[in-house]
């Protein structure tokens, strides 16, 4: 038998500007929350605009689709202790197929005691979908590693600066304007 | 300015300008083999940093050299550049790379942040805007030293092998170049014996707490015009294409 060599997956969230919701953009690899924290930002915000980056287990990450959902009888059953604590979930959820890069939008978050409980809370409650959702994750509080503010700086806001930013970038012109020089045309002290 | 002091701030610019131009070489020599891709990103990210920073130091130095950024960079030969030797070593295996970029790094935050305060301006300015880029360096480099350090038995043997091999490499860093007394009366460069000690005030606490000790060493004290054989051959291949083609237009 092989030996599983990967490191854990880690679901990556990235808010584009403080007054945006966190979406989910991939996953990365990691041994532990802080390198996964890291890698999110060299994967996911090496030129895009960023604010804010959280990552969380994958396996942490309870997922439903509206397909499982239909299809499942009872599956908000289970076997719950009444008195298990409440804690806080956020609630993401997929409302339209345009943005094929994201997976599911943050659209608040919601007290329980469990993943199951709080999803079914906030589909009875009605006010976390318009229309229809596609897909719902929901993540505990707990297993959210998140970028200080005075991470911004340092992490995300270097690549506003950056020629390169996407591709309509490579137009040719950028790189024609260095003029080349000839060995012989250089003095050196 | 006086002409020496003129000198100096060449001979520093152009120094700091090939540490940089050098590491990065050797860091996007990793592209495609780093040992997970996450990695793999990340150390590909770092090289195209450094090489960035590489650029604003050779920009600054044009005026006293005459040369730009790409004649400086592709058409010198091995004995024109004043690169520390460390940054020239071959890479060897994933320890050593990222300790050595973490030995560079905590050099260069405590270098740029004492620039942020130089009385040259233009100085001052590139070491506000690099020095963002190098905190993120810097972390990125320290988590790796500590997760290796106290990875694994072969990790950590890894990583001290590394260190033993590195340390008298980093010290080099320190020495003064020749004229920079002129640099640090003007308030231009910080005191490099001040560099030193701020350097390991940060890094022997950080290497303690990985299980990493330096060795009991003599440095490596050669002057910046002295370099290894493996310059040479990190230089065939740097400037082959621009050297094969010195008037393509990309």
């Amino acid at each position: 038998m092989t030996r599983d060599t990967q490191w854990p997956r880690w679901e990556v969230f990235k808010q584009d500007r403080p007054d945006r919701p966190h979406e989910a953009v991939g996953t990365v690899h990691a041994p532990d929350a802080d390198v996964a924290l890291l890698n999110a930002r060299d994967v996911y915000v090496r030129r895009p605009s960023c604010y804010s980056l959280w990552v969380a287990p994958e396996s942490a990450v309870f997922k439903m689709t509206a397909y499982e959902l239909e299809t499942t009888p009872n599956w908000w059953k289970e076997d719950l202790p009444e008195e298990a604590p409440e804690e806080t979930y956020h609630i993401f959820n997929k409302q339209t197929q345009r943005r094929s890069m994201v997976a599911v939008t943050h659209v608040g978050n919601i007290q329980a005691r469990s993943s199951r409980e709080a999803l079914r809370k906030a589909i009875d409650s009605g006010q976390f979908v318009e229309k229809i959702a596609y897909m719902w994750w929901v993540v505990p509080e707990s297993a959210i590693t998140r970028s200080n503010e005075e991470d911004v700086p340092s992490m995300f806001e270097p690549a506003e600066d950056k020629t390169y930013r996407d591709q309509s970038y490579y137009t040719g012109s950028v790189f024609a304007r260095r003029s080349q020089r000839r060995p012989e045309d250089i003095r050196l002290s | 300015m006086n002409e020496q002091l003129q000198q100096a701030l060449m001979d520093r610019l152009v120094a700091m300008a090939d540490d940089e131009v050098i590491l990065g070489h050797r860091d996007s020599e990793w592209t495609g083999h780093a040992p997970i891709l996450e990695e793999d990103i990340a150390i590909a990210n770092i090289a195209q940093d450094e090489l960035g920073h590489a650029l604003i130091w050779y920009e600054l130095a044009e005026p006293y050299t005459g040369n730009d950024a790409d004649s400086m960079a592709f058409f010198r030969d091995a004995r024109q550049f004043r690169n520390v030797q460390m940054v020239e070593l071959p890479n060897g295996d994933w320890a050593f790379t990222m300790l050595r970029q973490y030995l560079f790094d905590a050099y260069e935050m405590a270098l740029l942040t004492r620039l942020m305060t130089s009385q040259y301006a233009p100085l001052a300015e590139a070491a506000e805007k690099i020095r963002r880029e190098e905190i993120y360096h810097f972390r990125h480099s320290s988590i790796w030293v500590e997760r290796l350090g106290l990875g694994t038995e072969e990790s950590h043997a890894r990583m001290q092998r590394a260190l033993d091999h590195l340390w008298p490499y980093a010290l080099q860093l320190f020495r003064p170049m020749p004229l920079d007394a002129h640099l640090v009366e003007a308030g231009f460069f910080p005191d490099p014996d001040q560099l030193q000690t701020a350097w390991q005030d940060v890094v022997l606490p950080h290497l303690k707490n990985a299980d990493l000790t330096p060795p009991d060493a003599e440095p490596i004290y050669a002057h910046r015009h002295h370099h290894t054989e493996h310059l040479v051959d990190l230089l065939a291949d740097m400037q082959l294409v621009a050297r094969s083609i010195p008037k393509a237009v990309w």
